[in-house]
């Protein structure tokens, strides 16, 4: 298998987590909505969360399409949720208990932090070619 | 809201086992062809290394989710046993097919949908509680989707396939998070209730002496917060409100200087008052532990059993909070938390909830505040 491939491979894969991540956060934007009705302040969570969700699918597209800018967003939107989940792991509110949330939030930026820096090498840094999805 | 269950968890300790197999399995393979010791172990490593790492990928969690489905067996009995062994053994076909055939994508983008169908339903029709194993494993099996998807992705077509190739895995990985979740809490099991929390595992009737201990509490309890009728009174013995909510038609003083008394009804860690159309009214206490776990005394048994909610959205900016995903996700602002177990003594006749009932009851609640 050349590198190139192999480039392209890490950052398909990370686009793959990437769709992951957007969908959950999309749901975590939907469902605060209903609160949001009563509680005026949640809208504007709610919102951000959903506009986020949104920046992300739209992230992961234009990885595939070997943006750098997308790439650099990427990285810095996962090191600072790993720092973000790191902080709440280390305080007594529960925040991480079992797999779930070990998976969700560590496991998988971790996994995508990796896969960006593994793709970094031979992916191109104009515009890729056209992904029609 | 989410545990995970002590029958599930041989199949976590399965999964990962397997994933540690596969690695040392194909390490070892590598070694002996490396040496041309074994005719097989160089057909197999070059099967290998002609399949890309995004198939690799997906069949190492088609391998694992094979594995968790095999580990459930002994704890499912009947129509869930069978299909449990046919998905294990199905998902392991798969996980080994992409080093042998070419047409193993079809099959298995077929065998995923459907196991994580096939869990929706099972879970919505309350043959299934999701738990974190549970839950897991379609995580596991909606990346190996995922990454099969995009394998199989094509690059041509009209702007409505084009359109359905980007939104189709978005959409059944929305789908399942949203069937998980409303199947969760609308059957909960017998330890989970009043909006996911976790109750304290207590026998099913009290005994004549918890009977008896329980009325004391309540006596003891009433009796000590005779004194906070008037907010100011609490407020003036150190009690704090919490933030209003319009969400919420209750409000709680908490007192943080009783924070490692143990259900000691002259220092509650927090007086709840409701929110009433001519002012606050004092109708109740609420007693809560130092730390996450650590079950209360229960003197009225199954009368007084304390609760832990668990997987809160709670923003710190003290606007109201939601529920967690069933993937422990939350808004952007706010995080999951879990609360110390906490236990409420109700002054007020609580109605056919009782004095000790996780929630107010429904009709209690209209009377007193005008508000469901």
């Amino acid at each position: 298998m050349n590198p190139t491939s192999s480039t392209n491979n890490s950052l398909d894969i990370a686009a793959v987590l990437l769709v992951v991540q957007a969908s959950f956060s999309l749901v975590a934007g939907l469902s605060s909505l209903p609160f949001a009705i009563v509680e005026p302040g949640f809208r504007v969570l709610s919102v951000v969360t959903i506009v986020i969700a949104i920046g992300m699918f739209r992230l992961a597209r234009n990885l595939r399409r070997g943006r750098r800018w997308a790439w650099r967003w990427l990285i810095a939107v996962e090191l600072l949720s790993l720092a973000i989940t790191s902080l709440l792991g280390l305080l007594p509110i529960g925040a991480l208990r079992g797999p779930v949330p070990l998976l969700v939030n560590l496991v998988i930026p971790l996994s995508v932090v990796f896969l960006l820096a593994a793709g970094s090498g031979g992916r191109p840094t104009q515009a890729g070619p056209t992904d029609p999805a | 809201m989410y545990d995970v269950a002590a029958a599930h968890a041989p199949a976590l300790t399965a999964a990962v086992l397997t994933i540690a197999f596969c690695c040392l399995f194909v390490l070892v393979m590598r070694g002996t062809a490396r040496r041309g010791q074994l005719l097989i172990a160089v057909d197999l490593v070059a099967a290998f290394d002609r399949v890309p790492p995004i198939t690799k990928l997906a069949a190492l969690l088609m391998l694992a989710s094979g594995a968790i489905h095999l580990a459930l067996v002994p704890g499912h009995a009947g129509i869930t046993g069978v299909l449990f062994i046919i998905d294990g053994l199905g998902f392991i076909a798969l996980g080994v097919a992409p080093f042998l055939v070419t047409w193993w994508r079809r099959p298995a983008i077929f065998w995923l949908l459907a196991t994580i169908l096939a869990y929706i339903v099972w879970v919505v029709a309350g043959w299934e509680t999701p738990d974190q194993v549970g839950i897991a494993c379609k995580l596991i099996e909606l990346v190996a989707l995922g990454l099969v998807l995009r394998l199989n992705r094509g690059t041509g077509g009209s702007w409505l396939r084009r359109a359905w190739r980007a939104t189709a895995f978005p959409m059944v990985a929305v789908m399942m998070t949203f069937g998980i979740w409303v199947a969760g809490l609308a059957h909960p099991d017998a330890l989970h209730a009043h909006a996911g929390a976790l109750l304290q595992s207590v026998n099913a009737v009290a005994t004549p002496e918890q009977r008896a201990a329980a009325g004391r509490l309540l006596a003891d309890t009433r009796a000590s917060l005779a004194r906070y009728q008037d907010p100011a009174a609490a407020v003036a013995a150190g009690y704090k409100p919490g933030p209003a909510s319009n969400a919420d038609p209750l409000l709680h003083f908490q007192n943080s200087a009783n924070a490692h008394a143990i259900l000691d009804p002259y220092r509650p860690q927090a007086l709840v008052y409701a929110r009433t159309p001519t002012g606050l009214r004092l109708i109740g206490a609420m007693y809560q532990m130092p730390r996450v776990g650590q079950w209360g005394p229960d003197p009225g048994g199954p009368l007084t059993q304390w609760h832990q909610h668990e997987g809160i959205c709670f923003s710190p900016f003290g606007i109201e909070f939601s529920f967690e995903t069933p993937f422990w996700t939350c808004p952007v602002g706010s995080t999951s938390i879990t609360t110390p177990p906490m236990l409420h003594v109700w002054i007020i006749d609580n109605g056919k909830n009782g004095p000790f009932a996780a929630d107010l009851d429904k009709r209690v609640q209209r009377e007193l505040t005008g508000r469901a």
